[in-house]
């Protein structure tokens, strides 16, 4: 055999996913033969080498990136809305608008975490409450400028009516990997519903 | 049959004449097939209607030789068993045992098993207890130089020091006396580390100029074995074959009946399952010597085919999915003689160039009945139109030809040889027919090192010293 398999609880190998120019567009295509797990939703934006979800191969969770030359806010993809897709090789994953900016990537639906404003992508409350950058006093905070984040990390945590709740970073039109320009309330500060919380940038 | 219980959905995992042959025996058996093809042969007509599965690149290293990426082919598109066909991953342990721990019944014999033969000592340890004969050499793998001097003075020159994980002639060297084994040894070892990773080699007493004769056995998971007689692949080009016949014209009756049950009991020792081969050397004394085993079907298994009416794949398939042997050896009829034709796209009045292209007419020749009841039958994946891709190998089309007897037989692939129509690539047919129409071939006068009746050809004729022990792929 070619290749050793490769154990994915030790570390996570990546995969590139194949670019294809298709007027203005820009085609994605399979690297290989797979299981294709948390696609992009179409009108997220995809930055050039950013992450376009997870390819499955025989049990083994790679992480699949787009070329370096190639982002762009999600037109279109192709087949079912399934959990995970069976693609073969080449065979079609996303057509991106590299003309589209970030600006106009946020698609966040009423109540929605997240939205573009001008100048950024931002993660918004999910919630009213008392905002803590840190899960006790004297601790490390949960997030600061400059880290890089994924889907599902914990950001901070809300006190609303008396229940510290973990705000979990993820949503709508927000990259599954960020890295955090700005945390953007004051530790224990009052937010509202849709406050930004997070200033962020793909990574 | 068509009620026999075996696979719902069966991936192939090979390409052209082999895969097209293993989807026939799955339409019979009311098995869907899913191809996995590579960019280079996606969309090509022997696929039309099929299910396939895009695996990668042109470029086999990518695609047909991923052993990763075939069994998630086959895993996504939700089959149970998996065919290697030949060549590519077939004889491949590692990729057997990876199609079996995700769950895909790989049709072939277990990993170890061919693991076992897949290293040449153990294998022939386990072919001598069965009683097969075999070549003069050392006892298992060589530690230094002066062990292989001390052995080849004790067998006799020339002798052959090949590499323990060989295969296709490379790792080989041969010593005509005892001040040439300290170099062939050392080059011997730096070719077969170089190769195979492996720098172990062994030797054995070179046979020059013998003939190729192999025995197809078939076992099933019960421990029942039986033969399908012998092929003779003599006519060979650089350890190619060209033509297979069965019976072998030359092999003593006395020899043949021996060496048959001696396979058959061997493939019950070693505990293998399903179809395989045993190849050996006829050497100049009439005997049948043990080269080595072949855990996967062969390209020339029809020729078995046609004598016994077995269909070797089907079999396969059954056995696979756990049924025992569909037939007792006494219930196993060899009839008459059968001859195989490989047709290959290469230019055999160009030292047999390789010839990719586009086949623009493509005529098979007729398969019916002549005046001696003698038939052809056709086997390839190539229509007008095909193209022929520049990644793998050239062969395009197998005739095999059965009569009553071998001239007969002989005489019948003639008129389908000339019948076949094959416009836009040059192909090996008129290398073909030159053989079979030549005395030498029709008189028994050739061994492994020329082809009889194509003299002049560059390249092809007797390499002297080159070792008839060789595998052809």
């Amino acid at each position: 055999m070619k290749r050793a398999q490769v154990d994915g609880r030790l570390f996570t190998p990546e995969l590139v996913a194949r670019l294809e120019r298709d007027g203005t567009a820009l085609v994605l295509r399979s690297p290989a033969v797979g299981l294709w797990r948390g696609a992009p939703a179409a009108g997220s934006m995809v930055s050039p080498g950013g992450l376009v979800g997870e390819l499955e191969i025989l049990g083994v969770l790679h992480r699949l990136r787009a070329p370096d030359d190639a982002g762009g806010v999600v037109l279109e993809r192709p087949g079912p809305a399934a959990a995970r897709r069976a693609v073969a090789y080449d065979d079609e994953l996303l057509r991106l608008d590299p003309e589209a900016g970030p600006a106009r990537a946020g698609v966040g639906e009423g109540g929605g975490v997240a939205q573009a404003e001008a100048g950024g992508l931002v993660f918004r409350s999910p919630l009213s409450g008392r905002f803590y950058v840190r899960p006790a006093p004297g601790q490390e905070a949960f997030v600061k400028a400059g880290d890089v984040i994924e889907v599902g990390r914990t950001v901070a945590l809300l006190e609303v009516m008396k229940t510290f709740n973990r705000v979990a970073y993820g949503g709508e039109g927000l990259p599954s990997s960020a890295r955090v320009l700005e945390v953007v309330p004051a530790d224990e500060a009052d937010v509202d519903e849709d406050d930004v919380l997070l200033r962020v940038e793909p990574v | 049959m068509a009620a026999l219980a075996t696979f719902h959905r069966l991936f192939i995992a090979n390409r052209g004449e082999v895969a097209v042959r293993i989807a026939k025996a799955c339409d019979a058996l009311g098995i869907t097939p899913v191809f996995g093809v590579s960019e280079a042969d996606a969309g090509a007509a022997y696929l039309d209607g099929r299910e396939t599965v895009r695996l990668g690149p042109g470029r086999a290293a990518g695609s047909y030789l991923d052993a990763v990426r075939v069994v998630q082919a086959a895993r996504q598109s939700g089959c149970t068993a998996l065919h290697p066909g030949w060549g590519f991953l077939a004889e491949n342990p590692t990729f057997a045992a990876l199609c079996e721990s995700h769950g895909v019944t790989f049709v072939g014999p277990p990993a170890h098993v061919m693991h076992l033969m897949g290293k040449k000592t153990p294998a022939k340890q386990a072919m001598r207890a069965a009683g097969l004969q075999l070549i003069p050499g050392s006892d298992g793998v060589l530690a230094d130089v002066e062990q292989a001097r001390a052995v080849a003075d004790e067998i006799g020159y020339p002798v052959l020091i090949k590499a323990e994980s060989g295969g296709g002639g490379r790792g080989m060297r041969i010593a005509r006396g005892s001040g040439e084994v300290a170099e062939a040894f050392a080059d011997a070892q730096a070719e077969a580390r170089a190769a195979f990773g492996d720098p172990r080699v062994y030797m054995e007493r070179l046979v020059e100029g013998g003939r190729h004769v192999e025995i197809q056995v078939m076992a099933d998971r019960y421990g029942q074995a039986v033969h399908l007689g012998e092929r003779d692949c003599t006519v060979q080009r650089n350890h190619q074959k060209l033509i297979e016949e069965s019976p072998s014209p030359v092999l003593p009756e006395a020899v043949r009946a021996q060496s048959l049950a001696a396979a058959v009991e061997a493939t019950c020792r070693i505990g293998y399952v399903g179809a395989g081969t045993m190849e050996f050397l006829l050497d100049g004394d009439g005997v049948l010597r043990f080269m080595e085993m072949n855990t996967r079907l062969q390209v020339e298994h029809c020729v078995s085919e046609m004598r016994s009416g077995v269909d070797l794949v089907r079999e396969q398939l059954r056995v696979a999915a756990g049924h025992p042997l569909s037939l007792r050896q006494e219930q196993l009829e060899l009839r008459g003689h059968a001859i195989e034709c490989r047709i290959n796209a290469e230019d055999p009045s160009q030292g047999f160039r390789p010839a990719p292209g586009t086949i623009t007419r493509w005529q098979s020749p007729d398969g019916a009945a002549d005046a001696t009841g003698s038939t052809v039958r056709v086997d390839t994946h190539v229509s007008s139109g095909y193209r022929i891709p520049p990644h793998y190998d050239s062969l395009i089309c197998k005739v095999i030809a059965h009569g009553p007897s071998r001239d007969a037989a002989a005489d019948r692939m003639l008129v389908a040889l000339s019948e076949l129509v094959c416009e836009g690539v040059p192909t090996t047919v008129p290398m073909h027919r030159a053989i079979l129409a030549s005395e030498a071939f029709r008189h028994n006068r050739y061994d492994t090192r020329a082809i009889p009746g194509w003299p002049g050809s560059p390249g092809s004729p007797s390499r002297p010293g080159s070792p008839a022990g060789d595998r052809p792929a």
